[in-house]
């Protein structure tokens, strides 16, 4: 759906963007990880083509944004961190006049939009007396005008409460998985990310420093094994034969090329009761500044 | 209807829409109310009585609707329209990018030149519109207050003084009005070249004021009597020319082919500039 070569941008002297390539399927749910001024904003510029990047191309289905925008753009919707509209005219004139840049959409499809984002009772109000969470459903609703096959969410979450945030997230998934649509999602809310996304890629300073599988990040982020035993004397000699080591009091970590399996038949074979082994993981935040660190230092 | 006339149609209600509009209309015609009342101030009012009697014309059949509401136009277009239009055009893409607005209309599947287009188009389309509403609205309160009568003309700067009786004084009132809102036109031009550029919608405002002032009060030092020609404001007056017993036609052409190259120069120059730019948060 999504591909990215080379991807650069720069600002003046500043490097917003550095050398980005990605490739983002057709109905996935990716997301795009950095804290603020990483670079995810840019990519999203890049992708509206409202950034002309410095190096490098973007293609939309195949459609380069660079030499095609128009076509590159048809059937894809994007709403923004801070989403905006005329304040003095209404939720519904707004996505009257957002829409006319694409097509001339029957009432009855703005309505629905509406009603899907749950905004039917106050779409002829001012935008002015909107809510943030509001505003971001009247966003969500103009992107989904006429239904767009991708859509871009730049920090969708920011801002609202946590009961907005739990609608948002709902819509996002019913959007992906009622309607098919692919959905391409910038955040640094980590929970957020781990909730909605198959997918992730982390920015840090305009570079990429990992892309994959959200388990996969989870999974290289293991801190060992928490076990409970009733003979720790007993259990230690046999954690030492395996190559594995005690790190505290409750948790070993395994030989690299140790199996876990292993190591509780082994206990259970020198009489050592296993009553629980569960892994040890890291909290998102450590695993995500984890990840930035090793690129630092890289 | 086709698109492009709705996505006009939509330029033009988010530019009426706004409070500022209205209240700005609403400036003018309290602007023509006040004018009148100060012309007909007994020091102002013998003022003018001496000009039309020493040019051996009647003060009570001169001194009437039309005549006042050619003063009414040439002092508000000047002062309050040239502020009025550099304020809406200058305003026109920079306040749509300080806002965000325009990144959002830029998610969608337009072009650049089309959205920059419609913009322009709308601010062209708002001029005339001002431009015919303070003339008849001046008509219209210049009638209310002294009724009907000739028109006496006067405008030292383009060494005019005339006068026509009350019909076909009239008929060059009106015909004057589509012409002023050409000339009025090169101001918004000049709004929305600054308005493309990375700055504040402020800026660009006050940036086209300072131009339109400047090139006046240049254009008016004897110093620069032998440059007329390259001031914008000279070429701008040509819809005085109107008022001529022997209209300049050929002349009139010539300032308002002028005037269009420099509308169509800063109308390119705007969108060339808004094609280029990075709009980013």
């Amino acid at each position: 759906m999504i591909r990215l070569e080379h991807l650069s941008k720069t600002f003046k002297k500043r490097r917003a963007l550095d050398d980005l390539s990605l490739e983002i399927q057709e109905s996935e749910i990716f997301g795009l990880l950095g804290h603020n001024g990483a670079g995810k904003s840019t990519t999203f510029g890049m992708l509206l083509g409202q950034i002309y990047p410095s190096a490098g191309e973007a293609f939309i289905r195949g459609v380069s944004v660079q030499q095609d925008r128009q076509r590159a753009l048809r059937g894809v919707g994007a709403i923004f961190e801070e989403p905006a509209f005329h304040d003095y005219l209404s939720g519904w004139d707004n996505l009257r006049i957002l829409t006319s840049y694409t097509a001339r959409l029957p009432e009855e499809e703005l309505r629905e939009a509406v009603r899907f984002t749950g905004l039917e009772n106050r779409i002829h109000d001012p935008v002015r007396v909107y809510s943030h969470g509001m505003r971001q459903r009247l966003a969500l609703a103009q992107a989904l005008l006429p239904r767009p096959e991708l859509i871009l969410l730049d920090e969708p979450a920011e801002g609202l409460d946590p009961e907005g945030i739990h609608e948002m997230r709902q819509l996002i998934l019913r959007l992906n998985r009622e309607h098919g649509m692919t959905v391409v999602l910038s955040s640094h809310l980590l929970a957020e990310v781990e909730q909605l996304c198959d997918r992730v890629a982390i920015l840090n300073q305009g570079r990429l420093i990992f892309k994959g599988h959200w388990n996969e990040l989870t999974a290289a982020a293991t801190q060992g094994h928490r076990l409970d035993v009733d003979d720790w004397e007993k259990a230690e000699v046999v954690i030492k034969s395996l190559g594995a080591s005690r790190l505290t009091d409750d948790t070993i970590a395994l030989a690299p090329d140790g199996d876990m399996a292993d190591l509780v038949a082994a206990l259970v074979t020198a009489g050592v009761r296993v009553r629980a082994v569960e892994p040890v993981r890291r909290n998102l935040e450590e695993i995500y500044l984890n990840a930035i660190s090793d690129a630092s230092r890289s | 209807m086709t698109l492009v006339f709705i996505q006009l149609r939509n330029e033009l209600h988010k530019l009426f829409a706004r409070k500022r509009t209205h209240l700005g209309f609403a400036a003018f015609l309290a602007v023509e109310v006040l004018i009148l009342f100060l012309l007909n101030l007994p020091k102002p009012k013998a003022g003018f009585r001496r000009l039309i009697e020493q040019n051996g014309y009647g003060f009570d059949q001169y001194f009437s609707g039309s005549t006042l509401a050619l003063l009414i136009l040439m002092w508000t277009t000047f002062l309050l329209g040239a502020l009025y239009l550099a304020l809406v055009a200058g305003d026109v893409v920079a306040k749509e990018v300080e806002d965000g607005t325009l990144r959002m209309i830029l998610c969608r599947p337009v072009s650049r030149l089309r959205v920059g287009l419609l913009k322009y188009a709308a601010c062209v389309l708002y001029t005339l519109v001002l431009a015919l509403f303070i003339g008849l609205t001046a008509l219209l309160a210049g009638l209310a207050y002294r009724g009907w009568g000739g028109l006496f003309v006067i405008a030292p700067q383009e060494h005019l003084l005339a006068l026509y009786d009350a019909w076909p004084g009239l008929w060059r009132y009106l015909a004057a009005l589509p012409l002023l809102a050409l000339s009025l036109v090169s101001i918004s031009s000049m709004g929305f070249l600054f308005s493309c550029c990375n700055m504040k919608p402020a800026a660009a405002t006050i940036l086209t004021l300072s131009i339109f002032f400047f090139d006046s009060i240049f254009r008016n030092i004897p110093y620069f009597e032998s440059l007329q020609g390259w001031f914008m404001t000279a070429h701008m007056a040509a819809w005085l020319h109107v008022f001529e017993y022997h209209i300049p036609w050929w002349r009139m052409a010539e300032d308002y082919t002028l005037l269009l190259a420099l509308d169509t120069t800063f109308a390119l120059l705007g969108l060339a500039i808004l094609h280029q730019r990075d709009f980013k948060a």
